[in-house]
């Protein structure tokens, strides 16, 4: 299988939140501006390509009936690894963040790569369909934080944007804003990608 | 038997090494985020009793003899100046806001006046109630007497009143409230 084609499956063919639709209580929950998703975004890229890593390594070790519980025991340690660096050195972007930290350990993009990438593919696949999967994870954060803060606040990483005279749209600040945005979102993506797989068959 | 020895084992292994590697990583990040806990804790603090250089935490017996039965209070510090005189206290208290529980700090100088307050940690609405936060908000509390209960009004003019958020009536309300069981507590106990 070729690197670049696993990448681009989880950037975009199979992007985990606009296309697979996993892992999207995370994605709605701390989408309010554009910086906490990108943090959230690269906190779950880096969980996804160590679990990945190791993971790929141990496939041949890990007896298929205790594989589950293995899986989980990794990606709770890296997921703890990136909890306590982001408390030493990032700290308002952890209290920002919260309680969606420490819950990446049941975000299903994790397992689901683990379980269907992971266990049988080779190292280097298994790192870069992580890196894939983190980034297309990071891109929908990104696009839906950034409209929901240019259109909620007025903002882009929190400068003003329109000056005073601006009324920002307050809704889509709140969770409603969050799940219409979302809709859209996922409707143009899919019918983007379905025009272009129709041109190229 | 022998397969549940083996898969028990070796499940025991991966957790024992992932233990000992978080283990490792505790050790490289404990001291730092002990050393930021108490920066942003100090920080708080002097932000609300600017003249304050050293702060001295009341032990629980005392803390109990000054707040009583009011749970609200979680810890009060005493402000010293440099040459040792207490300049004022530091409040950290509780209240109930509209997303939840929020955390306020707020400084009362030995003069009778209110010379802070601070958000400390919150669930309030972006956009709304979090713009307590903000410093057109926060700001509007200085150098408030104590002696008077404060009430928040759109356009502050007289002694009494301070900034009310707009939309954000119940986060409001919870902050003057927070405020003013402080005020309370330094005029029944604390004053001379």
């Amino acid at each position: 299988m070729k690197l670049s084609k696993v990448f681009y499956n989880g950037l975009i063919k199979d992007n985990p939140i606009f296309v697979q639709l996993i892992g999207m209580c995370s994605v709605l929950a701390v989408t309010t501006s554009v910086e906490n998703g990108l943090g959230m975004g690269l906190a779950v890229t880096g969980v996804l390509i160590g679990s990945n890593l190791v993971i790929s390594l141990l496939r041949k070790v890990i007896p298929d009936k205790i594989r589950i519980p293995a899986f989980v025991v990794i990606i709770a340690t890296f997921v703890t690894i990136v909890e306590m660096f982001m408390k030493a050195y990032t700290q308002e972007l952890y209290n920002n963040l919260g309680i969606f930290i420490p819950l990446i350990v049941v975000n299903c993009i994790i397992l689901a790569r683990a379980e269907a990438f992971a266990s049988k593919n080779n190292v280097l696949a298994s790192v870069v369909d992580g890196l894939g999967m983190g980034l297309g994870y990071t891109l929908a954060l990104l696009i839906l934080g950034g409209l929901r803060e240019i259109l909620g606040a007025g903002s882009i990483f929190g400068k003003e944007l329109f000056g005073p005279a601006f009324e920002p749209a307050l809704i889509f600040i709140m969770p409603p804003g969050a799940f219409i945005l979302l809709g859209i979102l996922i409707a143009v993506f899919n019918s983007v990608r379905k025009k272009k797989a129709t041109t190229e068959s | 038997m022998n397969e549940i020895l083996k898969l028990g084992l070796i499940l025991f292994i991966i957790t024992a090494v992932s233990a000992s590697v978080l283990a490792v990583s505790n050790n490289i990040t404990e001291p730092r985020i002990a050393e930021a806990d108490r920066k942003a804790n100090d920080l708080a603090k002097q932000e609300v009793l600017e003249t304050a250089e050293e702060f001295d935490i009341l032990d629980e017996g005392k803390l109990k003899e000054v707040a009583g039965s009011n749970s609200n209070i979680i810890e009060i510090n005493e402000g010293y100046s440099k040459e040792g005189e207490i300049v004022g206290y530091t409040f950290k208290t509780k209240v109930k806001g509209y997303g939840g529980e929020m955390e306020l700090i707020i400084g009362i100088s030995t003069e009778g006046e209110v010379t802070g307050i601070n958000i400390l940690n919150h669930g309030e609405t972006p956009g709304l109630g979090a713009n307590a936060t903000e410093s057109y908000f926060t700001d509007s509390f200085k150098n408030k007497l104590v002696d008077n209960e404060l009430v928040a009004v759109k356009d502050p003019s007289e002694d009494n009143e301070v900034q009310a958020l707009t939309s954000a009536t119940i986060t409001t309300t919870a902050v003057v409230d927070g405020v003013n069981i402080v005020r309370e507590i330094y005029n029944s106990k604390l004053a001379n």
